[in-house]
């Protein structure tokens, strides 16, 4: 059955009129002006999906260009058996292939993330110059320590040396590092970028023995050998291009923002654990009484718990600084309970030595007390 | 007579009639447009954009022949990752850099940054007339009637900085310097305009816009006198009066405020809300009268291959365009934007006419290069559009 159409050849504007028929798995048609065309039905593509009442156009494969224009009903009805992709619209095949976008899309954003947040942070803080991780590591140490200081007083120097040469004994690969202790009222250690481990007073007085210090030392020490702070960093830095990019802004300022800076020195439970390890090791190499730091945890575990009590809420707080925000050494995550559980004695037979004498240990708590 | 069985039939000059033939499916799509785009997290919206456009172009008929949208949605996406990667990752990582460098926070890096982040201002002001001219060849050349593309001719860059030039040249004489770039900028691309191997014409002077231009900005700055005047006035009465105590014992007295006197403030503030809703419609609808009048013009100063255009648009037809507009992407939250393009569209062709005659048959395939890629900065920049 041959049924009339236009044909339009996609080199001129000139429509042309054909009869069409359908002869096998082949479309034929051909008109005054158009020789005798054969197209496969297979290879038919509808411009758009068949509507009841409007004229059906449709293209093939060889000749993508051109447009065939049906107006019979029941021819159409005929063909678009014959090839259900020319119903148009979605097709189960549309479906997967967005199915499959999204979840490659997907499976894309999760590994770009683990690289930027996990992977590359951690290559190239080990590969950082020294000059840029101690630039960063004052402004850091100095935006943390509101404008004071660090305390010296003759013995409490040599007592803070006393404790590191007690630290060194038996690890003779520790990282480079300062230790410096701030006149500052809120229990707290940290390690900074480039090394830079700050005490404040307050640790101090709060600790029962130089154990203890030690102990929170070489956890800080860790945290240094294993470059977490400037990891951190090459982190942060990553997310604000991300969030820059994605918003169009300069993400938010994300560099002078306290809470960038709280963010920046809190770090994964990974981080910790590997910084406990690192404490561990280094503590029963030196020969120091491990359970100092697990006594140390203890205290800060009891204190957390009065301090998170709503009945103190109440009482007069003083103004949040950023180093409350960063959170105090261990306190930033669950799990510190079996964090302490891990820290065993040193092995039998074994003597721990003893860090600092009476008066070091009395010199290096009171070392704030002499004005510097 | 010759041997008419075999020489073609010379078909006569036509006219072309416009009309819009809505077909069913908008909704639907629609609807799958926002599913999708949820699971894929937007990166649906090429596709979608894609897919609206196809219905809607198909709707537009010209002597019962539709026309026909042949764009696909990866040629857009991958024209939005290419300005991704050359142009806002390198940014993003310069700034980034920076902050590393120098330290967060530091005077070097918030210097660097501040210095960047003008410079890609500067670009986007740049490359804005860019993105308008890439956008608008790109549409053309995926646009097909009678199984022929449209395209523009001339060098886009040429363009952006003519609409560089413009933006100054607008902001430098407080907005009198807009009929005549627009009219350049319109003669500019509309010359550039093909249908297959067919020309668009482009020719007339700026000065019948004057008249209606000066009427609207004179209205605009009345307006905003009288709202200054007028908050000037109630602002003195106000001070000293039992509003203004309303007002005092709310903000200023801890506490002393009545429950009262709560709801006259409230309401004082609820009635400047709405002055100011009202004043921020009433500057857009005054400017209506002129968006009409270029359009009329700028349809009049065109022409196709011997045929001159006539747009039937008024003032009020485009307020009540944009009012209906806007308040469908309020109450649909943005999610029926394909309807508002359908609308922008309908509300064209319902109005154009092509005045002449036309010889049809005799125009040949473009041969004018397409892109690959659609649409990339024009995306990035939002440039409006369709």
């Amino acid at each position: 059955m041959a049924v009339k159409a236009v044909f339009f050849d996609g080199e001129y504007a000139r429509d042309r009129d054909v009869t069409v028929e359908a002869v096998g798995n082949q479309l034929q048609f051909q008109g005054l002006e158009v020789p005798l065309t054969t197209w496969s039905i297979a290879g038919l593509h509808p411009i758009d999906p068949p509507t009841p009442g409007q004229p059906f156009r449709i293209t093939h494969d060889a000749k993508p260009g051109s447009r065939l224009v049906l107006r019979d009903a029941a021819f159409i009805q005929n063909l678009v058996a014959r090839n259900s992709s020319l119903k148009g619209g979605y097709s189960s095949k549309h479906l997967q292939q967005v199915a499959t976008w999204t979840v490659g899309g997907l499976a894309l954003a999760a590994g770009v993330l683990y690289v930027t947040m996990s992977f590359v942070p951690q290559k190239v803080a080990q590969i950082l110059p020294d000059g840029w991780r101690n630039r960063i590591g004052e402004q850091v140490v100095d935006s943390l320590v509101d404008k004071k200081k660090p305390c010296h007083s003759k013995d409490g120097d040599a007592a803070k040396s006393a404790m590191v040469a007690a630290l060194a004994q038996g690890n003779p690969n520790l990282p480079t590092f300062s230790f410096e202790v701030y006149d500052i009222d809120i229990l707290n250690a940290f390690a900074a970028p480039g090394g830079k481990i700050v005490f404040t007073r307050k640790i101090l007085q709060e600790a029962k023995g130089p154990d203890e210090i030690a102990g929170v030392l070489a956890h800080e020490i860790g945290h240094v050998e294993y470059r977490h702070s400037e990891a951190q960093l090459v982190r942060m830095t990553g997310l604000q291009v991300v969030i820059s990019v994605l918003t169009g802004s300069d993400g938010g300022n994300f560099s002078t923002s306290v809470a960038a800076l709280a963010a920046l020195l809190r770090y994964s439970r990974e981080a910790e654990r590997e910084a406990d390890a690192y404490a561990r090791k280094t503590l029963e190499q030196a020969k120091v009484d491990p359970m100092g730091l697990k006594r140390f945890f203890d205290v800060l575990l009891d204190l957390e718990g009065r301090t998170q009590k709503p009945s103190d809420a109440s009482a007069s707080k003083p103004k949040e600084t950023t180093l409350d925000k960063i959170g105090n050494v261990f306190s930033t995550h669950p799990g510190t309970e079996d964090r302490i559980k891990e820290i065993k004695p040193l092995p039998d037979g074994q003597i721990p030595v003893k860090v600092l004498s009476d008066e070091q240990w009395k010199a290096l708590q009171n070392i704030c007390a002499v004005p510097n | 007579m010759t041997d008419t069985t075999t020489a073609p039939i010379p078909n006569a000059p036509e006219t072309l009639a416009f009309s819009y033939v809505p077909r069913k499916g908008l909704l639907k799509l629609t609807i799958v447009n926002l599913l999708l785009g949820l699971v894929t997290l937007g990166i649906y919206r090429f596709w979608a954009k894609t897919n609206v456009r196809k219905h809607i172009w198909s709707c537009v008929h010209i002597n019962g022949e539709p026309l026909e949208y042949t764009g696909r949605g990866i040629e857009m996406f991958l024209g939005a990752l290419f300005v991704f990667l050359f142009v806002i990752l390198p940014f993003g990582l310069i700034n980034a850099g920076a902050s590393f460098y120098y330290g967060p926070g530091s005077p070097q890096a918030l210097g660097i940054q501040t210095a960047t982040f003008s410079l890609l201002y500067l670009i986007v002001f740049i490359f804005w007339g860019f993105a308008v001219y890439k956008s608008r060849h790109y549409q053309l050349t995926r646009t097909n009637w009678r199984g022929i593309r449209g395209a523009l001719s001339g060098s886009a860059i040429t363009y952006s900085l003519l609409y560089f030039g413009s933006m100054l040249a607008k902001g430098m004489s407080m907005g009198w310097a807009t009929p005549v770039m627009n009219t350049v900028l319109a003669e500019q691309i509309t010359n550039d305009m093909r249908f297959g191997d067919a020309a668009f014409k482009f020719k007339g002077r700026a000065g019948p816009l004057y008249p209606t231009y000066a009427l609207c900005w004179f209205l605009t700055g009345g307006a905003i006198i009288a709202a200054a005047v007028f908050f000037g006035i109630t602002a003195a009465a106000f001070e000293g009066s039992w509003l203004g105590d309303a007002w005092n014992h709310v903000f200023n007295d801890n506490g002393q405020a009545t429950s009262s006197e709560y709801g006259v403030v409230g309401l004082i503030i609820l009635g400047v809300i709405a002055l100011i809703l009202v004043f921020s419609l009433i500057i857009p609808a005054l400017w209506a009268i002129y968006i009409a009048k270029e359009l009329r013009t700028f349809a009049d100063y065109t022409r196709f291959d011997g045929a001159q255009f006539k747009i039937n648009a008024t003032a009020g037809s485009v307020i009540w365009l944009s009012i209906v507009n806007i308040l469908i992407l309020f109450l649909t939250l943005g999610i029926a934007w394909p309807y508002i393009n359908q609308r922008l569209v309908r509300f064209v062709v319902d109005r154009l006419e092509l005045q002449g005659m036309i010889d049809i048959d005799r125009i040949a395939q473009s041969k004018i290069k397409m892109d690959k890629r659609g649409e990339g900065l024009a995306d990035a920049f939002d440039v409006g559009g369709l």
